[in-house]
């Protein structure tokens, strides 16, 4: 975009002049008594760390033997120097935090000196994917801190980082990760082609990259999943799956996903293998039943009520007597004053946000049921949908859980039960069609594959998992060499 | 690309306009528990319906509502004239019909329309009232509704007394069947709010014909169900004990052909509840048992040979060897087999326990 | 032929499983036992058993004549009939799958009218299941075999759930044993064969296999699970409905879930229905689909366009049925022309194709 000016020194002289009218650009002339020679550094004062340029450069430039710009190579005590004489460069340099060192008379020969500032968080717990058990590292900002972190736990040569720069404004960095010799190259390339051909300008966020890749961008469902955590990053690696790094985003991206890798939290890997399936199928029910009860409800309230059990009647009967809407309002009310509870709560602080959640939860539940506005069956239900959305790790999904509820119910209005299934049927056909990456989203339900269920809805032992996902088609399939068969031993045998 | 969500909206939008189904929103509607059937005259009937009316935090109050008709939609129709609310057949727990109803009209033109009724479940209740129906609902019993009370009243008896599994899909079960007596218990009011069963009525064509006593209950359930329970009481010489069968069986074996003989094991394990008498030796248990097979043998032949001079068959002996015979005829079977069928009963009776004192 | 299907495309065999038995069980599997029980009583389980045996057979044949034609439908009929008649054959079968398409939905709209929604309209109703078809069926037939395989799946729980109803049967309602003549058995059996149709699809679908000499085995298996499951659905009605009851019943399977009583549901009629949909729904996704993709193959009209068109029209004429009277009318037709094509122009085909390879043969050879 500002590249439109074709002569080299005519568009030197353009930058300087549009960098003129930046006030923290600066460009200030010295003159080393020593050696009679004037020297120019140009920098922008606020990505430069002013530390390093009076502590490590210009007591040097000025003091010691500085006569031509090779020679800042030896004086100057820092490691990013890099001598130049293109032009073009500058421009980027200066940009992202570099000094600009010239020798006077001598423009044509130039000098970058590495002085970035670095402002930015430091590493701290994952705030979105806490874990009790397990490291409580996450991913900050910066993108080089974030790599630091990969490469810690993947200490191995075949670990590729790819650098892309995206968005025409931003120039956002973004590094493609995967393990060479295991991961796909046909995904690896996937991953790649669509980052390159994002055109956008202003790329803020991982967020933007997941839904200008997507496979389908009208779709509620994530089709990338993203994390801060370093260890889950390392594990999906060494799986064969592809991450996305991007500037400035403290979420990682993971390539190929599917629906149910959504629904494991990564502390399950953690746990005994019994305990986290276990945790596993509840975390699943809980996603059942928060899409599917207040729909059951309107449903059957509105057309089924053979259904109900006539030790439940008196209960159901007393509780909807003094209503005056039909169960459809009811849920509807109450889901909505939910998602408004929800929505508040997210944008104040944490403290204020737990304050309200008590207040609407507590003082608004009971005032709409004393009113006589809601029945408090339909309360709890709606409490207990809402609580079991939360349990999903993944902060995204848990999202789309909230909305899927919203078809479910008109669809429920108008046919009951039937309303249900046709619904159901719709997302079922949605979802068998989605993929992520060209890989079937739904996958290990469908394709079914055996190999794959090992680790989805239960998560078997680490001995049972001896092969990588057949999902993502790797190079090398198998995780670790079985051992010579194991002699089984007898009860008394040592 | 279609999005999914614009889908589902004008889906939705076209189906708000034109497709919807009629709505028995839960507490706009009246609920019929129970139904009662009185008889008038010859072609006129007495409905009465129980409607529980739900109150919170307290017990619910049962209305009836009364009505003379032809037939039984009919009544329902008469009495949506009665009521706030439509009423709804969906949750029928009972349906009673009144002996007089029982013994001149039948009640197979009344049930008809249970059972055509996809909205109705097979598992509902179908008892004879000895007395008027009208007069037993407008009664209040428990605390959970009349219907209600009526249903658990007969459900505990199946389950551990000694009142025969019998349900509107038994009852239509044993009618369809061929060479098989449908029956259904008797209902008796003995006070203002309280009843009994006090027998069960055994219905050929859906009319009464005969009924089985309280006291031959126990082995009516005995030869009808394939596991019964209940308490019998068995008097020997040295006392009287109260035997609770709690796990009994029969097997039914076709002895021999021409003329047809049928044996009948049974078998009941039973423990002892209460003994009048001195001391409950070994022998004294083996006297029981022995007296209690005794009982088993001489009240089931009584039982069937009454059966057999009125021409019923709840036990199914007609289906049974039926079952065992190629090519049946069930006309030959009615006119003279029936007649001469010889029937032998052997029981076994084990008792393993009698409670925790010597 | 089969070059043209690339391999993305194309579904692995073991899914041939789930696509043969949906087919196989639709409406059918709620009412068969009336049927069946009127000619042979209930010694009709072995008829099931008899047509299930037939199924296997055509089976073979089927897959044998695909070998010989390497293709589908249309290649078989090239083969034999030659390029021109056999496209006027060939075009025959999408009517046979409109046919098909009308017949199940209808029948499956009355289930929910008489159990359900009286006042459940038929068109509307009809127009929501045919958008939500084309939009299975717009996913390719990686996405129509997905929803049999999910229609399968996921009902399984109604399978099991009957084992409730087993202390209400009175098993010993079958005995006694060849109380009827073979000559009975045999007319149960056909009528049997109306229940156990749709296995045809195979001819047409074919080429979308991976590997179809491994998919053998899984289709047969598919036919042999639907013919165990119509005996298991048979049986436990022999048991629990005497024969007279049974002949009043218009749908059977579902008239035993009436005593079904579970803790927190009373009634599971409406929940069992309500499922059906989703049972019958890859039935019509997958007859759009050959008659759509019949279409491209004989008149070269893009799928695209193809599957709406036909999808309206079997709209239309789902709307137009009103009455029992008719929709008995259509479903007999269907059967019938079902069981001809299958019982007699499957083995007569079978039967040319072989004449027809030995001719070529031969050919070659001189």
């Amino acid at each position: 975009m500002f590249n439109l000016f074709k002569n080299k020194n005519h568009e030197k002289e353009n930058l300087d002049k549009l960098l003129a009218k930046s006030d923290d650009f600066k460009c200030i002339e010295y003159f080393n008594n020593k050696t009679n020679v004037s020297f120019t550094l140009k920098f922008l004062a606020t990505l430069v760390d002013s530390k390093t340029i009076q502590e490590s450069v210009l007591p040097y430039l000025l003091e010691e033997n500085f006569k031509q710009i090779e020679d800042a190579k030896q004086i100057i005590p820092l490691a990013d120097i890099q001598l130049s004489e293109d032009i073009s460069q500058i421009e980027d340099k200066l940009f992202t935090g570099s000094v600009l060192l010239t020798v006077s008379g001598k423009e044509n020969k130039f000098c970058f000196l590495g002085a970035r500032k670095e402002i930015g968080r430091n590493v701290s717990l994952p705030e979105v994917e806490f874990s009790v058990i397990g490291p409580k590292e996450s991913f900050v900002e910066s993108l080089d801190q974030n790599l630091n972190l990969i490469r810690k736990r993947v200490p191995v040569k075949e670990l590729i980082m790819e650098k892309l720069t995206v968005g025409t404004l931003s120039k956002t960095k973004v590094a493609i990760l995967y393990i060479d010799g295991i991961t796909n190259p046909e995904n690896v390339n996937t991953v790649r082609q669509r980052i390159e051909d994002i055109e956008f300008d202003e790329i803020t966020d991982s967020s933007y990259i997941v839904q200008i890749i997507s496979d389908n961008q009208n779709s509620p469902f994530p089709q990338l999943l993203d994390t801060e955590r370093p260890d889950r990053i390392s594990a999906i690696l060494a799986e064969g799956k592809v991450a996305i790094f991007v500037d400035g985003s403290p979420h990682a991206l993971i390539g190929p996903t599917t629906l149910v890798e959504f629904f494991s939290s990564f502390e399950d890997y953690y746990l005994n293998w019994i305990l986290s399936s276990f945790f596993r199928l509840i975390r699943l029910f809980a996603v059942v039943f928060s899409i599917l009860v207040t729909p059951v409800y309107v449903a059957t309230l509105s057309y089924h009520y053979e259904l109900i059990p006539i030790d439940l009647m008196n209960t159901l009967v007393a509780s909807r007597r003094a209503i005056p809407f039909p169960p459809i309002l009811e849920a509807l009310f109450l889901e909505l004053t939910i998602e408004l509870l929800r929505e508040a709560g997210a944008r104040l602080p944490t403290k204020v946000g737990q304050t309200i959640g008590i207040v609407g939860g507590i003082v608004i539940g009971t005032a709409s049921v004393q009113a006589g506005l809601t029945s408090n069956i339909l309360l709890i239900f709606i409490a207990l949908a809402a609580l079991a959305s939360f349990t999903t790790p993944v902060y995204r999904i848990g999202n789309t859980i909230r909305l899927l509820r919203f078809p479910f119910l008109l669809f429920a209005e108008v046919w009951g039960l039937l309303g249900i299934v046709v619904c159901f049927c719709f997302l079922l056909t949605h979802l068998i069609r989605l993929t992520s990456l060209g890989r079937p989203y739904l996958e290990p339900l469908y394709p079914p594959r055996m190999q794959d269920l090992k680790d989805a809805f239960i998560r078997l032992s680490f001995d049972k998992q001896r092969k990588r996902p057949f999902l993502l088609n790797t190079k090398q399939p198998n995780r670790f060499h079985k051992k010579a068969a194991k002699y089984k031993k007898d009860i008394e045998d040592e | 690309m279609r999005s999914i969500l614009k889908l589902i909206a004008s889906v939705f939008l076209a189906l708000n306009l034109i497709g919807c189904v009629k709505k028995e929103v839960l507490d706009d509607i009246s609920l019929i528990e129970g139904i009662g059937f009185d008889y008038i005259d010859k072609k006129n009937i007495l409905g009465t319906v129980v409607i529980p009316v739900y109150l919170p935090d307290q017990p619910p109050k049962s209305n009836t509502f009364s009505t003379k008709a032809e037939i039984t939609k009919s009544i329902l129709q008469d009495i949506q004239r009665q009521t706030a609310d439509p009423i709804v057949t969906g949750s029928i727990e009972v349906l009673l019909f009144s002996k007089t109803l029982t013994e001149k009209l039948g009640i197979l033109p009344l049930v008809d329309a249970f059972q055509r009724d996809p909205s109705i479940g097979s598992g509902l209740y179908l008892a004879m009232v000895d007395g008027e129906t009208k007069e037993l609902l407008a009664g209040q019993y428990g605390i959970r509704g009349t219907a209600t009370y009526i249903s658990k009243l007969m459900e505990h008896n199946i389950r551990n007394e000694d009142l025969p599994k019998s349900n509107l899909e038994l009852f239509l079960t044993d009618f369809y069947q061929e060479g098989k007596t449908p029956f259904i218990p008797q209902l008796k009011q003995i006070g203002k709010n309280k009843m009994e069963i006090n027998g069960i009525s055994l219905l050929k064509h859906g009319k009464m014909v005969d009924l089985i006593e309280p006291k031959e209950m126990f082995f009516f359930k005995l030869l009808v169900d394939k596991y019964s329970e209940g308490m019998h009481l068995v008097k020997i010489d040295s006392g009287e004990a109260a035997v609770r069968s709690i796990h009994s069986s029969h097997n039914f074996e076709l002895t021999k052909r021409n003329p047809t003989e049928v044996t009948i094991h049974i078998k009941v394990d039973g423990i002892i509840n209460e003994f009048t008498g001195q001391e409950l030796t070994p022998k004294t248990i083996e006297g029981l048992q022995k007296q209690f097979e005794k009982d088993i043998k001489k009240e089931s032949l009584k039982l069937i040979k009454r059966f057999k001079d009125k021409q019923l068959d709840p036990i199914g002996f007609g289906h049974f060897v039926k079952t065992q015979t190629r090519n049946f005829d069930f006309n030959n079977w009615r006119k003279n087999q029936y007649k001469d069928l010889v029937v032998k009963i052997k029981a076994d009776v084990k008792i393993s326990e009698s409670g925790v004192i010597e | 032929m089969n070059s043209n299907v690339p391999d993305s495309k194309k579904i692995s065999p073991f899914l041939v499983f789930f696509l043969i038995h949906t087919m196989q069980s639709g409406v059918g599997i709620l009412g068969f036992q009336r049927f069946i029980a009127k000619t042979a009583g209930y010694d009709a389980w072995m008829s099931i058993i008899l047509s299930g045996l037939f199924v296997h057979i055509l089976l073979w044949m089927m897959f044998k004549m695909l070998k010989i034609a390497d293709g589908d439908m249309t290649s078989i009929h090239t083969f034999v009939l030659g390029k021109k008649i056999g496209k006027i054959f060939s075009s025959f079968f999408i009517l046979y799958f409109c046919l098909f398409t009308v017949a199940i939905l209808r029948s499956y709209i009355e289930v929910v009218q008489v159990w359900m929604f009286p006042e459940l309209r038929t068109f509307w109703f009809a127009l929501v299941f045919h958008i939500l078809v084309i939009y299975i069926v717009f996913g390719g037939f990686r996405t129509v075999a997905g929803i049999a395989f999910f229609s399968i799946i996921l009902p399984f729980y109604i399978a099991v759930l009957f084992v409730v109803i087993i202390p209400y049967a009175d098993f010993t309602n079958l005995l006694p044993i060849f109380d009827h003549s073979v000559k009975e058995l045999l007319l149960a059996s056909r009528d049997m064969s109306f229940t156990l149709l749709g296995f045809e699809t195979l001819l047409f679908f074919y080429p979308f296999i991976q590997n179809p000499e491994r998919s053998k085995k899984w289709a047969h298996f598919g036919a042999l699970y639907t013919t165990m499951l119509c005996i298991y659905l048979a049986i436990l009605a022999f048991g629990f409905f005497p024969e007279a009851q049974l002949q009043k019943n218009i749908w059977p399977t579902l008239a035993m879930w009436k005593i079904i009583k579970l803790p927190f549901v009373e009634r599971f009629e409406y929940i069992g229905v309500s499922n059906w949909g989703l049972v019958i729904l890859p039935n019509i996704c997958i007859c759009l689909w050959c008659a759509s993709r019949l279409a491209k193959q004989l008149f070269s009209i893009r799928q695209k366009t193809s599957v709406p068109a036909i999808a309206i029209l079997c709209l239309i004429a789902t709307s137009l049925i009103s009455t029992r009277g008719q929709i008995n009318i259509l479903t007999d037709y269907t059967g019938k022309v079902g069981f001809y094509f299958n019982f007699i122009y499957v083995p007569l085909l079978f039967a040319g194709t072989l004449i027809a390879k030995k001719v070529r043969n031969r050919e070659k050879h001189t």
